[in-house]
């Protein structure tokens, strides 16, 4: 498992884009996927240090595609972030609920997600 | 074109109204009697041109009306031959035949202007007449009725006020369309009226009626009047279906033919009680009874609409605050792009650099995003508010530090606008509250003192207790009138200064801030300061301790 490989997934290719163009700039390596599905398949292949899951996703949503990765053993350490545009408390609750590891609500500043994924993979 | 036809009618008003005049200043018989029976004449083929002229979409009412007018002149012609004639006369006969006929033509507009409740229509129409005849009958007809002579001439005499009832029920209906402020309309009215004048008149004081007497002024400027009726552009409108209006609207004209229907028996009553005149019980209850059990049905229904009317507004209130929260959340996904593609492409570590121009291009983009994200927000918040789904998440927390934080976070605007922000606060005040909430609260109420300060002034956070906690925030801006100081909590209030003084905002802040200390129990106020400036106090019950864990 790569400590710097980072799984990023979002239907929207803007936002793909623009959290890949930030991570990479900060030194990580990066993988893309466009759909739950996919990034889960992804995920089991590449074993990522960290999961940046868009929430509302084609395919899979990034809550079940969270699941699919607790569930999985060999995916112990994979870490994940979800990347959400509902912006309620009781969304929040749930994402945290489901087991992620932190939670940005859309629209985020780069900044600072790169700021909470050094945070996640520091630790 | 337009300007020649509005001259057409123009004239034969002039034309009509000077003749008129003129009636009075000839000698008596022949020649006033040609001028009476021209005026007649003249008026149904005024009716004709003008149905030639503006082709109304419902010419047969108008040709009824020529019609009804022609009778009128025939008539005229026959009594001038008869010369005193014993009634009824065939000039009676013909007279009678004209009523209906002009009341046709009066309710075939009626029925084709549409744009009204046809119910309520007919029942208003229905009231006015009631009341109309319950005078006519106690007045005119029952004296006739109860008169000399035969039959026949009770009958006839009786049937000129019955003619005038249904000539002015057919009118009374107009009213209550949409199509009773149209020009031919009112000239139609203002020939209808002194036609029923002269009528009243004659009905009352028939036994000393001559040829010249001034009576005959009324039926003259009626010929004259809905002649120019027809010659009026205007006149093909009234012949247009309009669409149906939806609510009732309880008008001035309304209520004052509704009230004054419902208070014309007792009235009747005193008169006649006064002048120790006779007067008929049944004539005067059973009409009073429907017209009181009519109004009691029209102001039902119109409660009824206004109800609907309700409920409607409260469903689109419903719908319009689900809109928004649709919207909110949909700005937010372009408003990720936006945000986070500037401050990508104001990086500075980035190669080549950016130049100084374009970096303060794209810090603008940077600035004016986070503004409408601020805004999408409060829309959002506002929106869920609305629909009740204002959810809190309690703890126990010192207001203190949320207040020395929210302070120290404005610190940085305030310094950009020259501004001292300063916080206050010596013991620690504990509340049972939602913290990010309490940020939000903060936050509006340090910015909004912040936007209205000008530079060089000063803006206070203070956290005190007395028994409950009390956030005060004080500022040395523009200002609030005494006036506008409870208002300022309205949803999308703006203060005159903010106004004039261009001040940006959406009205929302201190709405939210408001909803905020309401959901925590506690109370906000807004006060003008002593030598400029407002105050903003916030009282929130303190923390009772049991449920801290």
């Amino acid at each position: 498992m790569s400590e710097r490989l980072i799984l990023v997934a979002d239907d929207d290719e803007d936002i793909l884009l623009l959290v890949t163009t930030r991570l990479r700039r900060d030194g990580h390596d990066v993988v893309q996927a466009s759909r739950g599905d996919a990034a889960l398949a992804l995920a089991r292949e590449v074993k990522p240090a960290l999961a940046v899951l868009d929430v509302g996703m084609p395919g899979l949503d990034g809550l079940e595609v969270l699941a699919a990765i607790r569930a999985d053993e060999s995916l112990a350490a994979t870490k994940v972030l979800l990347l959400t545009a509902k912006a309620q408390e009781s969304d929040v609750r749930r994402g945290y609920e489901s087991g992620a590891d932190a939670y940005v609500k859309k629209p985020f500043s780069p900044t600072e997600l790169s700021q909470r994924v050094q945070a996640l993979l520091g630790a | 074109m337009e300007i020649r036809r509005y001259r057409v009618d123009g004239i034969f008003l002039t034309v009509g109204l000077t003749l008129t005049a003129v009636y009075f200043a000839v000698p008596n018989g022949g020649p006033q009697s040609a001028l009476y029976d021209a005026a007649g004449f003249a008026s149904a083929a005024a009716i004709l041109t003008g149905v030639r002229l503006y082709r109304p979409r419902a010419p047969l009412a108008w040709f009824l009306f020529a019609l009804g007018l022609f009778c009128f002149a025939v008539a005229d012609i026959l009594s001038t031959i008869l010369e005193d004639p014993p009634i009824p006369s065939a000039a009676d006969w013909v007279y009678l035949v004209g009523y209906p006929l002009l009341a046709a033509g009066l309710v075939m507009l009626l029925v084709r202007a549409g744009g009204h409740h046809r119910r309520a229509a007919i029942g208003e129409a229905l009231v006015f007449t009631l009341a109309f005849s319950l005078v006519q009958w106690t007045y005119i007809v029952d004296t006739i009725v109860d008169g000399g002579g035969s039959p026949t001439r009770r009958a006839v005499e009786a049937a000129y006020p019955g003619m005038d009832i249904v000539l002015l029920a057919a009118l009374a209906g107009f009213f209550t369309t949409a199509a009773w402020r149209t020009p031919a309309f009112l000239l139609l009215v203002a020939g209808v009226v002194p036609l029923l004048v002269s009528d009243e008149i004659y009905g009352l004081t028939s036994s000393s009626y001559t040829t010249s007497s001034y009576v005959n002024a009324g039926w003259l400027l009626s010929y004259v009047l809905w002649g120019t009726a027809a010659l009026h552009p205007s006149m093909r409108e009234l012949s247009e279906p309009r669409p149906n209006v939806e609510e009732l609207r309880l008008s001035r004209i309304r209520i004052a033919v509704l009230t004054g229907a419902l208070v014309t028996g007792p009235i009747v009553l005193l008169i006649q009680d006064f002048r120790n005149a006779p007067y008929d019980a049944w004539a005067i209850a059973v009409p009073m009874i429907i017209i009181a059990v009519l109004v009691v049905v029209r102001l039902t229904a119109i409660m009824r609409a206004l109800e609907r009317t309700r409920l409607r507004l409260v469903e689109a209130d419903r719908v319009k605050d689900e809109f928004v929260a649709l919207i909110s959340h949909d700005l937010r996904t372009p408003l990720t792009s936006i945000m986070g593609y500037s401050e990508l492409a104001l990086d500075d570590d980035l190669e080549p650099p950016l130049d100084e121009e374009r970096r303060g291009y794209l810090q603008v983009v940077s600035r004016s995003s986070h503004r409408l994200l601020r805004l999408v927000d409060d829309l959002l918040f506002v929106a869920r508010l609305q629909a009740g789904r204002l959810d809190l998440a309690p703890t126990i927390l010192d207001l203190r530090e949320v207040a020395r934080q929210s302070a120290l976070e404005a610190q940085r605007s305030a310094e950009a606008k020259g501004i001292e922000l300063v916080f206050l606060g010596d013991v620690p005040v504990e509340v049972e509250a939602d913290k990010g909430r309490m940020f939000q609260l903060l936050d509006n109420l340090v910015s909004n003192a912040i936007k209205f300060t000008p530079a060089g002034g000063r803006v206070e956070v203070v956290v005190s207790t007395n028994g409950s906690a009390i956030l005060e925030i004080r500022d040395s801006g523009v200002g609030l009138t005494a006036e506008e100081a409870p208002r300022v909590f309205e949803r999308f209030f703006r203060a005159e200064a903010a106004v004039e003084g261009q001040v940006q905002g959406t009205g929302l802040g201190l709405y939210i801030a408001q909803a905020i200390a309401e959901a925590h129990g506690g109370t906000i106020r807004a006060a003008p300061r002593d030598g400029g400036g407002a105050l903003f106090r916030v009282e929130l019950p303190l923390a009772t301790g049991i449920i801290a864990a």
